[in-house]
């Protein structure tokens, strides 16, 4: 076994130790927030990591898609796609914990608050984007409408993250790290455990998208191969 | 003697920048006349549309009863219907531009004829002219149905302008991608709602302005901000989406 397989062996290792003393921190070593009933502070640790992660996706498979419209090859396109697709889970997951967050701390699954507003929106659009990929079946043309819809998301995506916030004056979510004050209101070991979770997380995210964009490419390997056996003899 | 078969082709020096633009004007142009006239030869696009209007209309109208909405409601909820109708009526009307270039094989000459960024704007325009006429109809219809009273309606035209504007440009992207794949009548309201969604929110806002009274000058910068950003990605994304 050469060194290198051996190092791609470890690091994932590494990243199930990593994840894995996360989840403990999130609840042995982090304290409770102020202001949070019960327990309910600790999904902070998991449903930001995930909102983050996502939001990496989703901007991953934009640029993706500019560099696919830019060079066309074939492989930016997979990994535009792929990038879509692991990136909705997380929107998915970071949508489910909020709502669940949302019915321990304000009583409601879901309330329209401007947050889920826009990460509603975001997993309509991107799911829009996969029916689109579905829909069209010459590979090129696919590829070639996909990556223009996903650049079209890039140039949409200001108008829910600055301008419709604003036209809803309040939110109830919490902004304790990203917020208009310019400084981090999180407790010290609360922010060891989210920045090493989103870390976590992030790095999960690429080892899935890797995975993926690998299948992706053996699948459009294989395809014409299946195509010509089917020929009758 | 006979005339010849082919006339002869005056052979054209290279074209300073400003006969370029006006030959980009004239091709945009061209596609907004051959639209226009393909449409007045069917009316098919004009008769859904209104048709489309009419009914989400009177559905509505009749739903509320002969009272209405309670005038305290009144501010709220009639704007965001109006666009509900405008929005429908776009959806089943305007997708047609570029399907219909795609049904009837005609796409493929348009592609060898015309420079994209031109077919672009001639369709936009055309769009955008359709809607407008649909919603001077639709507009006082629904005000004087719905006994809308309005307090500023130089604020209700630019609404109705920008909005339309903005939703006809959008559209015409969105068209020109559906256009391409399987199942577009099904596909254009599934990738139009999330791009429309921030447009329709500030158009509504700004009806509410405009018949209540009070709404800040920024609803309507930000309106303007999406169209005049719909028409540059427009610009840029159609050659793409357009050629092969």
């Amino acid at each position: 076994m050469s060194t290198l397989s051996v190092a791609g062996r470890a690091w994932r290792w590494a990243l199930w130790a990593w994840i894995s003393i996360c989840i403990v921190g999130a609840f042995l070593y982090a304290p409770l927030a102020a202001k949070f009933i019960g327990q309910s502070s600790r999904i902070l640790f998991f449903h930001v990591p995930m909102a983050w992660t996502s939001f990496v996706a989703f901007i991953a498979a934009g640029v993706w898609s500019i560099l696919y419209l830019w060079r066309r090859d074939p492989d930016q396109d997979r990994a535009a796609a792929a990038a879509v697709e692991i990136g909705l889970v997380f929107c998915f997951l970071a949508t489910a914990t909020g709502a669940m967050w949302a019915r321990v701390m304000w009583g409601a699954w879901w309330n329209w608050d401007p947050r889920q507003t826009s990460i509603s929106v975001v997993l309509v659009f991107y799911a829009a984007y996969l029916v689109l990929r579905g829909a069209v079946e010459d590979l090129e043309a696919r590829a070639r409408l996909c990556a223009a819809y996903a650049v079209l998301g890039l140039v949409v995506a200001p108008f829910f993250f600055f301008v419709l916030p604003r036209m809803v004056s309040f939110t109830l979510h919490p902004d304790a790290v990203i917020n208009t004050r310019a400084k981090v209101e999180v407790e010290s070991r609360m922010l060891q455990v989210l920045l090493a979770s989103s870390l976590g997380f992030n790095v999960l995210f690429f080892w899935m998208h890797g995975v993926r964009v690998r299948l992706l490419r053996v699948a459009a390997r294989r395809a014409p191969q299946v195509e010509l056996e089917e020929v009758p003899a | 003697m006979t005339a010849p078969l082919v006339r002869p082709v005056p052979v054209q020096a290279a074209a300073p920048a400003s006969s370029a633009a006006r030959a980009w004007l004239a091709e945009a142009g061209a596609v907004f006349v051959k639209d226009w006239r393909t449409e007045l030869r069917t009316r098919h696009a004009l008769h859904t549309l209104l048709l489309f209007a009419v009914t989400t209309l009177v559905t509505v109208s009749l739903a509320l009863g002969p009272m209405g909405v309670a005038s305290s409601e009144r501010v709220a909820v009639l704007p965001a219907l109006l666009w509900v109708i405008v929005l429908f009526a776009a959806a089943a009307g305007l997708p047609r531009g570029f399907v219909h270039e795609e049904e009837t094989h005609t796409a493929i000459a348009l592609r060898l004829a015309g420079t994209p960024s031109a077919i672009f704007c001639g369709k936009a325009l055309y769009s955008a002219s359709l809607l407008l006429a649909l919603e001077a109809l639709l507009a006082p219809l629904y005000v004087a149905v719905m006994q809308l009273p309005i307090a500023q309606p130089a604020l209700l035209l630019a609404a109705l302008g920008l909005g339309g504007l903005g939703l006809a440009i959008a559209s015409t992207l969105l068209a020109a991608i559906v256009a391409q794949a399987q199942g577009r009548a099904a596909l254009f309201p599934i990738l139009a709602f999330p791009v429309l969604l921030p447009l329709l929110l500030l158009a509504v806002e700004l009806t509410r302005g405009a018949v209540a009274g009070g709404v800040g000058d920024a609803v309507l910068t930000n309106l303007a901000l999406y169209d005049a950003t719909m028409a540059v990605a427009g610009l840029m994304l159609f050659p793409l989406v357009w050629n092969p």
